[in-house]
């Protein structure tokens, strides 16, 4: 799709000087395909939400469950554990909050993008990164959906490389049809003489 | 057994009697009772690596023993009995099959294993012949593919001739099936088979210096030592203690506050040297058992490595699976001017530690400058690694190793010390930091990159250097990275992941970043070129 913006811009030089069709421009990296150029999709709201009340929610029950402990009339507890439960009550809910605003605040910056050759992911809060992955070298590609993402219609896109284990990327909190369609255009765009 | 018989004695017509025997083995065969000692020794292998988490059992075991030594008998007996029976069941469950360019392997005596393997999607052919097998004639044969499902697959004792022509086979297949996309002359490739070893060129040799050199300077010992620190109190009083009972107090003579400092430091490099010695002849062992008789030849497109003191191993590579090329030099290399080469290939960066000689990758250690430009050109003809202009890193990355990092932490240590009084502590801490801070400006002034048409490079290293250099579209996937702080002085991190593992140049400017990663998507995704 790259490719017929640069037959435009010929067109374009030829006319304003008025000279014939030969041209010889160089073929500078601005006209390939750029990744500071790429645009970005967000995932489902769904995600970002679903986090939230996971986050909420586990961080509560652990108080809970804290708490229980320390009321508890089975086994009494000395007065110095007492203390340091409630410390502990304290430090969980300090995590917990630091963790909820974290969430919160990262899952607004994931984002994936899908060009006709590649597919890429961006996510990060203070650590950006963006990976890209050229769909010729998708070995393959797997949904992963948790007990959560069944509940909510979503979806994870996994994509494996050549590059091993460490290094494939998934894209979480894909709406189902989404992750679907996105699955089949890569299984389509595959080559036929492609090592699997 | 009686299939590599008939292949040895036919001299007339090779190929034909050869692909015979292969395609016979229709049903599933045995291997021969000469894997019973492979499994043998594969068992106490075992056994030895999980030593630790056997002595605890044995230790107890000890004990009860101690109270009962008339049960010697028994309990020897039964251990030698478990061994017995589980080697030869072992053996007795491993069967294989070679059907239709196919080799198909069943084993395991409680969790059986299953592989198929066609012969067309196999990488690597590795011949691996223990010391004990050398007598007989017989030899390891081990396949791998590439891929997603990646698959293994070890015919644990074939008669090495028949081994040989299993893997010429296994090779010529996946030649044709290539050929049939690329349109080169079939004929060539199968009429070559029976004089394939006239046409193998040995490219490089190592001597017995060649490889003692290898030993000095690829000395792990530190990565030993940092492990038996734990150990080193009881280890000196054991060494005091010994040279107590000499007659020498070593103590007396290791007291600093009343010896002048010439002395002082002569003792400290004796006891450096002491200390090293063995560690060093230990590292020399191994390179020598490792790398002994060492050849690295080349056939058509192939390149294949043979080496090994006890057990022999023989490694083929094919140009194509070449994934990139690695110039490494320690420290001690750029003193003693020698360069160690690596081929890398897919699967490399999960073998990272495992001995040199079962890797896939190919070494040729301690070679000299100009052997190494030779093998270089060999594979990538077109490269600039040592010619081209490195570009540096941004000074950035020292700022935020030393000022932003390293400098607090040694305040921080620096003032908790003196705080609490015993400020002869950062005697020991200011030599260390200053040292880490040098390791770091070295990091910084090595690190660099280049690109040409075809190539990406990237140097690295602390004192030592190390080149890295592949072709850009053997990329398999890219990343951009960019923290908050790196945004604001528009500079970035990228990586470059091969099949072989990834690449990392940290702190460069963002639109060389930007334009390395996308001339990479580029070449990937344009050329269509396979990475293997």
């Amino acid at each position: 799709m790259n490719f017929s913006t640069l037959t435009n811009k010929d067109k374009g030089k030829n006319n304003m000087q008025g000279t014939t069709a030969f041209t010889n421009d160089s073929v500078l990296n601005t006209e390939l395909p750029q990744l500071a150029q790429l645009k970005f999709e967000d995932l489902s709201p769904a995600y970002a939400q679903a986090n939230r009340y996971i986050d909420l929610f586990s961080t509560l029950l652990l108080i809970s469950l804290l708490f229980i402990i320390q009321l508890q009339s089975f086994y009494p507890l000395s007065q110095e554990v007492t203390n340091v439960f409630r410390f502990i009550i304290w430090g969980v809910a300090f995590i917990g909050a630091m963790s909820l605003t974290y969430t919160i605040l990262a899952d607004k910056r994931k984002f994936y993008a899908l060009r006709e050759q590649d597919l890429s992911y961006k996510s990060g809060l203070v650590f950006r990164k963006t990976v890209s992955q050229p769909m010729l070298r998708i070995q393959h590609v797997e949904l992963k959906r948790g007990p959560i993402d069944r509940k909510v219609g979503l979806a994870k896109l996994q994509v494996f490389s050549a590059g091993g284990a460490m290094h494939t990327f998934e894209i979480p909190g894909l709406p189902l049809e989404t992750a679907e369609t996105i699955r089949q255009f890569i299984l389509d765009h595959k080559d036929v003489n492609h090592h699997g | 057994m009686d299939k590599s018989v008939k292949a040895t004695n036919s001299e007339l017509e090779p190929n034909v009697q050869v692909n015979d025997d292969l395609q016979n083995t229709k049903d599933w065969q045995r291997i021969s009772p000469i894997a019973i000692l492979y499994f043998l020794v594969k068992f106490i292998t075992g056994l030895l690596s999980n030593i630790l988490v056997l002595l605890p059992a044995l230790y107890i075991g000890y004990d009860n023993f101690m109270a009962h030594p008339h049960l010697w008998a028994p309990i020897a007996f039964g251990i030698l009995a478990v061994v017995i029976i589980s080697t030869f069941l072992s053996f007795y469950f491993f069967q294989y099959r070679l059907y239709q360019d196919h080799i198909e392997i069943r084993s395991g005596v409680i969790s059986k294993k299953y592989v198929n393997l066609p012969f067309a999607k196999i990488q690597n052919v590795k011949l691996e012949q223990p010391v004990y097998y050398r007598p007989f004639g017989y030899t390891c044969l081990q396949l791998d593919t590439a891929g997603s499902a990646k698959q293994e697959a070890k015919v644990v004792a074939l008669k090495t001739e028949f081994a040989e022509q299993l893997k010429k086979e296994i090779l010529a297949q996946h030649q044709i099936v290539k050929s049939a996309t690329v349109n080169i002359n079939d004929e060539t490739e199968d009429s070559s088979l029976p004089n394939e070893h006239a046409n193998e060129v040995i490219l490089n040799t190592r001597s017995i210096s060649d490889l003692i050199i290898h030993g000095l300077t690829n000395n792990r010992i530190w990565i030993f030592l940092g492990g038996l620190a734990p150990f080193l109190d009881d280890f000196g009083r054991y060494i005091i203690d010994f040279f107590l009972e000499l007659g020498i107090d070593l103590e007396k003579i290791l007291t600093f506050a009343d010896k002048p400092m010439w002395q002082i430091g002569l003792y400290a490099l004796t006891l450096t040297f002491i200390i090293l010695l063995p560690f060093t002849l230990f590292s020399i062992a191994a390179s020598i058992i490792t790398f002994y008789n060492y050849t690295l030849s080349k056939v058509g497109d192939r390149y294949i490595r043979r080496s090994g003191l006890l057990t022999k191993y023989e490694v083929t590579m094919r140009l194509a699976r070449l994934q990139m090329v690695v110039r490494q030099q320690d420290w001690l290399d750029v003193l003693l001017k020698r360069i160690n080469l690596k081929f890398e290939q897919s699967n490399g960066a999960l073998n990272q530690y495992q001995p040199a000689a079962q890797n896939s990758r190919i070494i040729v250690p301690s070679i000299k400058t100009d052997e190494c430009k030779v093998l270089i050109d060999d594979v990538y003809p077109e490269n600039k690694m040592m010619s081209i202009n490195y570009q540096r890193i941004s000074k950035r990355f020292l700022l935020r190793n030393l000022v932003y990092i390293l400098a607090p932490i040694f305040i921080v240590l620096s003032s908790f010390f003196i705080t609490v009084d015993k400020a002869n502590v950062m005697l020991a801490i200011t030599p260390i930091y200053l040292f880490i801070s040098l390791l770091i400006y070295m990091r910084w002034v090595r690190w660099g990159y280049a690109k040409d048409d075809n190539f990406i490079y990237i140097r690295k290293g602390y004192f030592g250097v190390d080149y890295y250099c592949f072709p850009i579209y053997k990329a398999q996937q890219v990343q951009f990275k960019q923290s908050w702080f790196q945004q604001r002085h528009q500079l970035c991190s990228i990586r470059i992941v091969l099949a072989s593992g990834a690449q990392d140049i940290p702190f460069i400017l963002q639109n060389h970043g930007y334009q390395l990663l996308d001339n990479a998507l580029y070449q990937v995704e344009s050329s269509r070129q396979s990475w293997m």
